[in-house]
């Protein structure tokens, strides 16, 4: 049988085939826009952050009463933490990076209030910082062990000579030089020299569009609250991280611990939008999908059984088994094909939408012919069997009557 | 009639046990997407408030850089808080029927039994206002009044969770409690009060749990209080003493006020236009006089509360919806289509074309009810997975009525919109066409 009057066929009870087209067409359009977020998502929280995120540990603190020293209490909790077996390195920040809670500031490369200062995420932490987060440098030195002071409340601290950026900002700052040993001015004018280039690395925000934008100056901040970050041997977090909170707990009774936390986790707290956006639309994509394949297997089936007769009639008049098979692929080929057609045209209509009123990233046109393939391939399993079913009529059926 | 048709779609249901669990499937699944997409918009956008949400203003007054605008994107805003001697200053001139000034901050507490260790709980340090503004449900006790307010009185209303932490759950009003040294008095217990979205206070999270008590604003200079909210500066000032960050032009306290009519807002407006002009000058607010006042749900929309993921989601589920309801019409069909002989059978011996129609009516109707009821708890797993990815507090996951009813309608809507064209087709039918060719 040609496909001429499998055409009329279908034409002369079109609405059935017509609603299972226009089913494929908007499974088509929720699938690759669907697939293409979770995609985006997926690579956004996979983005390299140049940290070691596995293996560093959070711990935050607080001292409160009388008579607390803060400055004594965070140089013995370095030591405390840095002496554990298996701890690489500790060191007191004010904030930790990829946390979602951080300070930022602006910086120029001249000392002009009128033009715009380029954003950075700014850390302040000591010579160990750097080790602490296994954030490599490319370029430069570190800072000096004598660089690094008690950055005290209340107090004219200064603003250290000395700071490392990240390369991305070193070339926002200075696109056309080399940034290291340049100034670089704060917003109230003072100057501090780059001494060395952070190959990468992320800041605090990780929806903010400046992540990589990383300033680092000398210091250990001692106010009320105090974060610590320390790096652990790769595999031994979980276990060193009971061990910090028990040592420090027990060894001053005038500082709350409050949490012992490890990076990871709170990483994964600041993705979690994107990865419970990604889960959401994974899930959908597999009920759809799940849901039209059984449709069309549905409906294939029935057919098969509604046209037991007329399949009898054509093998008794010499169609061959193969004939059938091919009758019936066809058939879910042409509507599938339809469908595919309307399904790009719905697409577009759809990645438009999210585009202009979401202002989300414009879809990928590579997903459209994997898309329209990955349709075929699954409608054409789908039809399999109950063609199967349908080819194995036996031709006497025809001369039956009902 | 209707007994009769029930029994005749349930014979009918049964002699396609496939076709008809795919039908039930579909709706089902369609439901259970859409609902829980819904849900979750539906609760975040919600008016949190609604008896008071067109009196309750949050304003923002433009302090911020002569050169560039708070906010680039939105040059025309001005800071979303207001710097601290700006809060205390308009505090003390009133204007509106209430007002209060608000930070978060934290404290550590001591302990009040023997052997416990001390621990830190958020505070929302507010004025007396506060709870009668955002009408606070009480267990025992109240607010503060304003004179505890004027005389720094070292007063705390706690969280019933906190009271339980604290006090084992029993009625602790008029006991002490020392925090970050000092000897506070509980005045009140509140009642569970978990306001979705926290629309108080979008700025840090729209939609995270109240803090765990509340304590005098005025408390700030005398405990020398953190935000651990956050803060935001643009001039380059030393800020080496607490008394200078009070002073700084930092904005990070949140003002809310309340205004009856619409005569008090706009006599609210203009007392604070009249109170930054004096302030221009004394050499401050050197941008142009930008000061607004924004209701409860203007607010949440300034601070784009509910975000777009969520939209989107809607969106996409709604299609998801269609596909469901094109399935189901595509199924119907073929099954009434292939019931051709007992329709004209029963068209033959009498039964008219409205009789079948609302025979199929009723077989659809009861694919999508039973559809729907699935659908329901469809939803109901969806929201535990939502809540669980979200790690969101209880009040955004839950099913209210609302929603089931919703739901049931759709559900109905739905099976029978896709049911209506394939029973009309069936109607057309002759009644002997079929019956002659068997």
């Amino acid at each position: 049988m040609g496909i001429r009057p499998m055409l009329s066929s279908l034409i002369r009870n079109k609405t059935g085939p017509l609603l299972v087209a226009l089913q494929i067409a908007v499974t088509l359009a929720i699938v690759i826009n669907s697939l293409f977020i979770v995609v985006q998502r997926i690579e956004t929280m996979n983005r390299d952050s140049g940290i070691d995120v596995d293996n560093v540990v959070v711990i935050d603190v607080r001292g409160f009463g009388e008579g607390f020293n803060v400055v004594d209490s965070i140089a013995n909790d370095i030591d405390l933490i840095s002496a554990i077996p298996g701890v690489i390195a500790a060191t007191v920040s004010n904030h930790a990076p990829l946390t979602g809670s951080g300070s930022g500031t602006g910086l120029r490369s001249v000392p002009d209030e009128t033009i715009d200062a380029i954003p950075a995420g700014r850390y302040q932490w000591s010579e160990k910082g750097l080790d602490a987060l296994g954030v490599r440098l490319s370029r430069g030195r570190n800072f000096y062990p004598e660089e690094v002071n008690f950055v005290l409340p209340e107090t004219d601290n200064g603003t250290p000579p000395s700071v490392l950026v990240t390369q991305q900002l070193a070339d926002e700052l200075f696109p056309d030089d080399d940034a290291l040993g340049k100034p670089v001015y704060w917003g109230n004018m003072e100057l501090s020299t780059i001494v060395g280039i952070i190959e990468h690395m992320h800041g605090s925000w990780v929806s903010w569009d400046n992540l990589g934008n990383v300033v680092i100056q000398p210091g250990k901040p001692a106010f009320i609250n105090n974060r610590y970050i320390a790096r652990v041997d790769p595999g031994r977090r979980d276990e060193i991280m009971p061990i910090i909170e028990q040592r420090l707990g027990e060894s001053n009774l005038m500082r709350v611990v409050k949490d012992v936390r490890s990076l990871e986790e709170m990483a994964a707290n600041s993705y979690r939008r994107d990865r419970s956006m990604a889960i959401v639309l994974a899930t959908v994509i597999t009920l759809l999908v799940g849901l039209t394949a059984l449709v069309i297997v549905g409906l294939a089936s029935f057919n098969v059984t509604q046209r037991t007769k007329q399949i009898g009639t054509r093998r008794a008049l010499g169609a061959r088994r193969i004939d059938i098979v091919r009758q019936f692929m066809l058939e879910n080929w042409l509507i599938t094909t339809t469908g595919a057609a309307l399904g790009i045209v719905l697409t577009a209509v759809v990645a438009y939408w999210l585009e202009t009123a979401f202002a989300l990233p414009r879809l990928d046109w590579r997903y459209l012919p994997v898309g329209i393939v990955s349709l075929w391939v699954l409608s054409t399993l789908a039809v399999i069997e109950p063609a199967r079913r349908a080819a194995s009529v036996p031709p006497a059926v025809a001369t039956r009557s009902v | 009639m209707f007994g009769y048709n029930m029994k005749l779609a349930v014979t009918s249901m049964r002699r396609n046990p496939i076709m008809t669990t795919l039908m039930v499937a579909a709706i089902a699944i369609g439901i259970g997407v859409s609902m829980t997409t819904l849900t979750v918009y539906y609760l975040m956008a919600s008016n949190p408030i609604p008896e008071k949400s067109e009196v309750l203003f949050a304003i923002t007054l433009d302090s911020w850089d002569p050169l560039r605008p708070f906010d680039d994107d939105y040059p025309e805003r001005a800071p979303h808080q207001l710097t601290f001697g700006d809060a205390e200053r308009l505090l003390q001139l009133g204007k509106g029927k209430r007002q209060t000034a608000m930070f978060e901050s934290s404290l550590i507490i001591e302990p009040t039994n023997d052997g416990g260790l001390p621990f830190e709980a958020t505070s929302r340090v507010a004025t007396a206002d506060f709870f009668e503004m955002f009408n606070v449900p009480f267990l025992h006790g109240g607010g503060w009044g304003e004179a505890a307010d004027d005389a720094m009185e070292p007063v705390v209303v706690l969280t019933r969770q906190l009271n339980e932490r604290l006090f084992g759950g029993e009625n602790s009003v008029g006991r002490q409690l020392s925090m970050d040294g000092m000897l506070f008095r509980v005045v009140g217990i509140t009642d569970t009060w978990e306001p979705t979205p926290r629309y108080f206070d979008p700025i840090n999270g729209g939609f995270q749990n109240v803090n765990e008590m509340f304590i005098p604003f005025s408390l700030t200079r005398v405990l020398e209080l953190g935000s651990i909210g956050s803060d935001w500066g643009w001039k380059a000032e030393s800020n080496n003493s607490f008394e200078q960050w009070l002073n700084s032009e930092a904005v990070w306290i949140q003002y809310f006020v309340e205004l009856v009519s619409s005569g008090e807002r706009s006599e609210y407006v203009a007392h604070l236009d009249a109170y930054v002009n004096e302030q221009k000058r004394l050499g401050r607010f050197a941008r142009p006089l930008n000061n607004s006042i924004h209701n409860v749900m203007e607010w949440m929309e300034y601070h784009a509360v509910v975000a777009d993921d969520y939209r989107v989601l809607v969106g996409l589920s709604f299609l998801f919806l269609l596909v469901c309801v094109l399935s189901t019409i595509a199924l119907t069909l073929t099954k009434f289509i292939g019931r051709k002989g007992e329709i004209s059978l029963r068209r033959a011996l009498g039964a008219s074309r409205t009789t079948i129609f609302k025979q199929q009516l009723v077989e659809v109707g009861a694919i999508g009810f039973t559809g729907g009821l699935i659908g329901l708890c469809l939803a109901g797993l969806g929201l535990q997975g939502i809540k669980i990815l979200n790690d969101a507090p209880d009040g955004l996951v839950t099913l209210d009525w609302v929603m089931v009813l919703v739901a049931i309608i759709v559900a109905i809507v739905s099976s029978v919109v896709a049911g209506i064209y394939p029973a009309w087709r069936v109607c057309q039918i002759p009644p002997a066409a079929q019956l002659k060719t068997q």
